[in-house]
């Protein structure tokens, strides 16, 4: 007599199948780039000939060869880099693969079973685990913008950073990084891969603002904030200018406080960061700024960020 | 069947309750090898004809105590042993009446994103019980041997003991631990060894 054979477990084992069929399903849109020593990290065929794949897995701009299932290899070429988002994009010289049918990011809540799904060698990899957060439009520590952030309970293993995450129905929900919240597993979602795929595949980069402001984040005095009907107690003060930036070509200087960017009230750094995307290049800000205790405006130009820095 | 079907893929409300009974099933085949004095040394798998099967590194001498499900402890004599291939069989010298054997899956057959129960007494605890799924159904090891690995949390004491699938099969044995993931010895080789012990029937 065996243990097993009484009843069936039924909906376990149909959870099992739809999840081994999840995997399999993804198997073909995922890559093993390598780009880097010792093992390849995954990629994600985001369409006919295009990979993406997380940003800081990639080490080495020439030379890169992309496995696919069933083990063929194409030579790839890298489109470009978006260190904010921790994305990159990789064009296949030939090479056949199925793109990944891509679901809706949007939709995973807390407590949603998910497979993440790589390819650190020959073979795909699947991990287990749930969402475990997700909430609105988040700023990466680097300034880039992510749709959602979805963050998962799940182990970190070999080929999790630019693989897929998978439903359980088998659809690529987004790409998986252990790079952008202190090597916690988060999933960028698909509109966000979407967006700086775009970019990049036009331009080859992501363009980001750039003032040349060092800042830090004040409570002003009551006293200050009364006097001047401020409507938050909350600024930035300046710590520091860059030399021929923006910021210093407007005639900002260290000690100032500013206290509102474009009517945008200013409550912490990444406040400022999020009114520097892409579109923001040449645009003229006007910086709400209190130098001295008297309150005055000055007009930025901001220019496009080489390096890093705001 | 209930009225609530949430489930998105329609594996609703039964879904709690199915793992608590697929942990239930999956420990009355599970045992705990300990050492004279009592200490637990790992676990291990209650196999066809009343053998139970363990990891060789946990029963090295030729004597071990089984701990059964239901607490009794029995002697057992160790009567195969395959070094390389990490896999023991030992013979209970009293009391086999009335074991449950596990049912063996077919490792083969196993597909990555499976899910899989690993069951054993890590740390000394009794009966613990992980989820997780098969990360690659099959790795090469040293000598040609493979290996299923699965993304599952093992600690010491789970050595020996059953990895089971979705319907409470034993597809794999528990062994060690690389790089996070869990490495069990196929079911399959399990066979391969009994056979090699003549312990059961060639195929």
């Amino acid at each position: 007599m065996t243990a097993a054979s009484e009843s069936a477990l039924g909906a376990l084992a149909t959870l099992s199948r739809d999840l081994a069929d999840a995997v399999e399903r993804a198997a073909p849109s995922i890559v093993a780039i390598d780009a880097r020593a010792r093992i390849p990290s995954s990629g994600v065929l985001w369409r006919d000939g295009v990979v993406v794949t997380a940003d800081h897995t990639i080490r080495r701009e020439e030379s890169i060869s992309v496995r696919l299932e069933g083990g063929s290899t194409a030579s790839a070429v890298l489109v470009g880099r978006d260190p904010s988002t921790d994305l990159a994009v990789l064009r296949l010289d030939g090479g056949a693969g199925r793109p990944a049918a891509l679901g809706d990011g949007a939709a995973l809540r807390p407590g949603h079973v998910v497979v993440a799904v790589g390819r650190p060698g020959a073979d795909v990899t699947a991990s287990f685990g749930i969402v475990s957060a997700s909430s609105g439009e988040w700023r990466t520590w680097r300034g880039g913008r992510l749709d959602r952030f979805i963050r998962l309970d799940m182990a970190i293993h070999d080929g999790f950073s630019g693989g897929a995450l998978v439903n359980e129905r088998g659809a690529v929900v987004g790409v998986n990084t252990s790079g952008l919240a202190r090597a916690q597993p988060i999933t960028i979602p698909v509109s966000t891969v979407d967006r700086v795929m775009r970019e990049l595949l036009e331009k080859g980069r992501v363009a980001r603002g750039y003032l040349g402001l060092a800042m830090q984040g004040i409570r002003l005095p009551d006293a200050v904030a009364g006097a001047l009907r401020l409507p938050s107690r909350h600024a930035l003060m300046v710590m520091g200018v860059e030399e021929r930036s923006p910021a210093a070509d407007a005639g900002v200087m260290i000690g100032d406080v500013l206290l509102a960017f474009d009517d945008r009230a200013l409550r912490d750094p990444a406040d400022l960061l999020a009114a520097l995307g892409p579109e923001s290049v040449g645009h003229v800000a006007r910086a709400r700024v209190l130098r001295a205790g008297e309150p005055r405006e000055i007009e930025i130009t901001i220019r496009e960020r080489r390096g890093g820095g705001a | 069947m209930t009225t609530m079907s949430r489930g998105s893929a329609g594996h609703g409300a039964e879904l709690p309750d199915e793992l608590a009974v697929l942990v239930e099933r999956v420990g009355r085949s599970t045992v705990e090898i300990v050492s004279w004095n009592g200490r637990g040394l790992g676990a291990g798998v209650i196999w066809e004809g009343g053998i139970v099967i363990t990891n060789a590194h946990v029963v090295s001498a030729g004597e071990a105590e089984v701990c059964l499900p239901g607490g009794d402890a029995l002697p057992a004599r160790v009567i195969a042993l395959h070094e390389s291939r990490d896999l023991a069989a030992l013979q209970l010298r009293r009391g086999a009446a009335g074991l449950l054997a596990a049912e063996a899956g077919d490792s083969d057959a196993l597909r990555p994103g499976e899910l899989v129960l690993a069951l054993g007494h890590p740390w000394g605890l009794r009966a613990q019980a992980s989820l997780g799924v098969v990360h690659r159904a099959s790795v090469p090891g040293a000598g040609g041997r493979r290996w299923i690995e699965a993304d599952v949390r093992l600690a010491p004491g789970n050595s020996g003991g059953p990895l089971a699938d979705a319907r409470g099969r034993v597809v794999g044995i528990n062994t060690m631990v690389a790089h996070g993931l869990a490495l069990a010895v196929p079911s399959r080789a399990v066979s391969r060894f009994l056979r090699g012990a003549r312990l059961a029937p060639a195929a």
